[in-house]
């Protein structure tokens, strides 16, 4: 039998009546098209499929969608603040080679939002530790660690969420 | 080399759609109509199959085809087509966990996967065989019907080694064995297939080679050429794994057929761990001699590669492996004697460095035996074995440009070496290795040239036909950031159009450490042709001579002696050709590799690497005395880059390269049980992450090359070729213990140190 669920995604809330063995991964990439959430294990130990869910992060291939029912979810494409191409976050992955393949980039970037969100200046190893369930298998991590130090002290000053272009 | 752009930090071209996450991969790919493919696999390593019954498959609602051996093509196929020995599907016996049997096509996945379930295979279970050496004994049972499991062999020889080795003042022996690593790409194999009402199929996928898996695919299905394209999207990594078709796509293909309807394949990462591929395991058998000075006189090496049960790149693994063991140091006496052997495993394949990194782990710690034995430093050792510029090498290899002297002196200062080395305390030490490899990709095709195309559009931009793969490692940025230097543009201005075979010029794909040194130096080519024609057009247009003219900030600006300095734009000058001399700006520019005519692969295989790159790594590293964990404190890497094409995107290779190689030396390994792959998750298979990552202190050489763009060498694998004897040799400079195989796990570390 399908659950009828509402599910409040960026800005766009979503009616939908779905199975109950579904994950909130395969809802937002098949059914919402919203691709950005990747897929990398299904089991999560990858962390590609980060998404923030009521302010925390989660793995959405370990989720089932219908527990994310009146739940306000933020994927990669709600990262960005309305209006701006980038974050600051996505502005520091771009300008730091933080990115290669980036098939993990959305889910770092999210690990990294999630961190941020809850400790504004954190130190490298804090950002390490933090980051630790997001795996890449290009960069190397050292890239992505200074990414997210820069976009710390770029979000920082500004007392309005603000940022700088 | 320092231009407006080449050489310059500039962000990759594609990084803002990833960024934000609108980069479309295969993964992400849903056509109208499309249904889910999925792969019955053996659940035996060996074994007859004795009877197949797909009908209660072909009854559940929601399937839409069945196929097995009688539905395809039975032609065998391999790589090296020479060596075939695979077919679509197994008909008679499957000789891996994973081996293809039957596929199914359903309106969803869910269905698909629960038709597998319900397709009845009898087996007569055979004796398997997973170790190499095990398979080359006189009983071992036999993989395919050969008269041995020795699938392929080479051998390479120059001098005298066995009367240079009785005049050698020191000799070192040893067996080292490097294990069956997984590329581990965050996007899975996967691909849909369709085909037009005219009859030709377009299979979308992650490749990295896709005018080769074109003719593979059309090869295997026994259809024209022509009726194939293969359509690359963004890629979630490749790294070797996705140079060789898979069967996937031909089944895919099939399936669509039967069906008149998209069908997409996509591993399960499971699925991906156990049959996507791997590095080939060796093990090899190596015999160093040297003069009490140190300098190198003989060596010796029978490598062992594990084949896995089906042929791939393995020939192309030894024979390139076989190349850089001749030219990393001048040896006059070499013996290379290598062999691929069956086994009931998945099969092997490319993994950056092509059988390069195990060699390298191999000699560079031998190598460091045999300073021991003579009482030499190890830095001093490789110092005075260092090749020079200009030199011809014994085995025939010319390298023209070599930085490695330069490599050794900064990797040595930069992780301290003369303070750190035998220190001996808190088990902690440091460890040095060098490298060569291939800056050019290699020529064993015969041919190693391409082509792109470069059209100038009247609203000033320039787009750039490139057969260039984009996987991840940057090629596209770098030819984009060619033609706007050529050209006078801001990186914005440029288009790069690729990853469809009806589209992009014919091109060998993304290895060997070859695109930007091939497929730049055609973005070159082509740009400098675009570049006399754009000049042309503003002389006309500004009415004085191409001499006057040069090409910056979007602009062709006309200075000379007694005249106003005039300009315009490049849209303008674009809509001039079009409108005024009926002649749009369209070019044409190749890069082609002058290989000798006479060329013979067997007898001068060296002259199969066009260029060469020569690295130092060192590292430092800390033992854990109670867990055994090799903590790695530091690594600096040396690389000659020729030139530099973009600083930000070389460091990206070597760190990631690094990274990979600590993976490779410290914790990756595949865990059989009776063939199966029980580490099939990223749980239980272990990457490095986050806090295994020490820093690196990346250091670019330039030494230019004569035949690279701007003088520029391939670095892509480079990176990871001597991680895994620098990290061995810092651990024994730690502990005293010598390690000679890998994966060095804590276990084996905790063992080893208990022992002591």
């Amino acid at each position: 039998m399908k659950h009828e669920i509402t599910l409040k995604v960026n800005n766009d809330t979503y009616s939908l009546a779905i199975d109950p063995w579904r994950t909130l991964n395969d809802v937002l990439r098949e059914d919402l098209n919203l691709t950005g959430t990747k897929l990398g294990c299904g089991s999560g130990d990858c962390g590609a499929c980060t998404v923030i869910v009521d302010g925390r992060s989660i793995s959405s291939c370990l989720t089932l969608a219908v527990e994310m029912d009146q739940k306000k979810i933020m994927t990669i494409e709600g990262l960005a603040p309305s209006g701006e191409e980038l974050h600051p976050i996505q502005e520091s992955f771009v300008e730091k080679g933080a990115i290669q393949c980036g098939f993990c980039t959305p889910g770092m970037e999210l690990s990294a939002y999630n961190l941020l969100s809850q400790n504004p200046h954190p130190s490298e190893k804090e950002i390490r530790e933090s980051l630790s369930g997001n795996l890449c298998r290009c960069t190397g991590y050292n890239k992505i660690v200074e990414a997210i130090a820069e976009s710390a002290d770029k979000m920082k000053p500004k007392k309005k969420k603000g940022r700088k272009k | 080399m320092k231009g407006n752009i080449i050489g310059k930090r500039i962000p990759r071209i594609d990084s803002v759609p990833k960024a934000t996450g609108t980069a479309e991969y295969t993964v992400d790919l849903k056509l109208p109509g499309m249904i889910y493919g999925k792969i019955l696999r053996s659940p035996l390593p060996h074994a007859r199959i004795k009877s197949l019954d797909v009908s209660a498959a072909e009854a559940l609602p929601g399937v839409c085809a069945v196929i097995t051996a009688a539905d395809v093509p039975m032609g065998k196929f391999s790589f090296f087509q020479w060596l075939a020995d695979k077919t679509i599907f197994s008909s008679d016996k499957v000789r891996y966990v994973g081996d293809e049997v039957a596929a199914v096509a359903a309106i969803d996945a869910d269905t698909a996967e629960k038709a597998i379930e319900l397709i009845q295979v009898d087996y007569d279970p055979l004796p398997a065989v997973f170790e190499t050496e095990e398979a080359m004994t006189a009983d071992a049972p036999l993989i395919h019907d050969q008269e041995s499991n020795i699938g392929f062999k080479v051998e390479r020889h120059f001098g005298d080694p066995d009367n240079a080795f009785e005049s050698c003042d020191f000799v070192v022996e040893g067996c080292y064995k490097t294990d069956r690593v997984a590329h581990c790409c965050l996007e899975v194999s996967n691909c849909v297939a369709s085909w037009t009402p005219e009859g030709r199929l377009s299979i979308w996928t992650n490749a990295q080679a896709p005018h080769t898996q074109r003719q593979e695919v059309a090869r295997i299905l026994e259809i024209p050429l022509q009726d194939v394209r293969i359509i690359n999207s963004h890629m979630g990594g490749g790294f070797g794994s996705k140079l060789v078709m898979d069967m996937k796509l031909p089944i895919a293909a099939v399936l669509s057929k039967k069906t008149g309807r998209p069908v997409k394949i996509q591993n399960t990462r499971a699925e991906e761990f156990s049959t996507a591929k791997t590095r080939y395991g060796y093990t090899m058998y190596v015999k160093t001699g040297a003069k009490k000075d140190g300098t190198l006189q003989a060596r010796t090496v029978r490598v062992i590669a594990d084949n896995g049960a089906y042929h791939d790149k393995g020939p192309a693994t030894l024979n390139f492996s076989s190349m850089m063991f001749a030219t990393l140091y001048n040896i006059p006496n070499i013996h290379y004697e290598g062999m691929v052997v069956y086994t009931n495993k998945q099969m092997s394949t490319a993994f950056r460095g092509f059988g390069n990194p195990q060699l390298t782990f191999a000699c560079e710690v031998q190598l460091d035996e045999l300073a021991e034995k003579i009482g030499m430093d190890p830095v001093e050792i490789r110092r005075i074995n260092a090749n020079t510029p200009g030199q011809k090498l014994q085995c025939g290899a010319v390298v023209p440009t070599c930085g490695l002297r330069e490599c050794i002196e900064v990797a040595a200062q930069n992780i301290a070496w003369k303070e750190k080395y035998n220190r001996k305390d808190k088990l902690r030490g440091v460890g040095v290795a060098n490298m060569v490899h291939t800056a050019a990709g290699g020529r064993y095709y015969g041919y190693n040239a391409t082509d792109s195309f470069i059209k100038v559009a009247d609203d000033g931009t320039v787009s750039i036909v490139t057969p260039g793969l984009e996987m991840g490692q940057g090629v596209h940025t770098v030819v984009a950031m060619i033609v706007a230097e050529e050209l006078g543009l801001d990186m914005k201005s440029v288009k790069v159009l690729s990853n469809d075979t009806d589209l992009t010029p014919y091109d060998l794909g993304s290895w060997g450490s070859r695109a930007t040194f091939v497929v730049g130096n055609a973005a070159l080519a082509t740009a400098r042709e675009a570049r006399v024609v754009i000049i042309e057009t503003a002389a006309k247009m500004l009415d004085t001579k191409p001499e006057f003219i040069d090409l910056e900030n979007g602009m062709a600006v006309a200075r000379g002696p007694g005249m106003p300095e005039k300009s315009v734009s490049m849209g303008k000058l674009a809509a001039y050709a079009i409108n005024n001399m009926k002649a749009p700006i369209s070019v044409k520019g190749q890069w082609a590799d002058d290989i000798p005519e006479d060329w013979d692969i067997k007898t001068e295989f060296v002259k199969n690497v066009r260029s060469f790159a020569f690295a130092t790594q060192t590292c430092e590293v800390e033992i854990d005395k109670d867990t055994g964990e090799v903590k790695v404190l530091k690594f600096v890497a040396a690389h000659e880059t020729g030139t530099t094409m973009n600083e930000m995107l070389a460091e990206g290779q070597i760190e990631g390269a690094v990274m990979q190689g600590i993976g490779f030396t410290l914790m990756e390994s595949m865990t059989l049980d009776n063939g199966r792959v029980v580490n099939d998750g990223f749980l239980d298979y272990k990457l490095p992450t986050f806090g295994e990552q020490p820093e690196i202190d990346v250091q670019l050489i330039e030494t230019g090359d004569p035949h690279g763009p701007y003088g520029a060498k391939g670095i892509g694998e480079a990176g990871l070729v001597p991680t895994a004897a620098a990290l061995a040799n810092a651990i024994y400079n730690a502990s005293g213990i010598r390690v000679t195989e890998l994966p060095i796990t804590r276990e084996f570390m905790l063992n080893a140190l208990r022992e002591k």
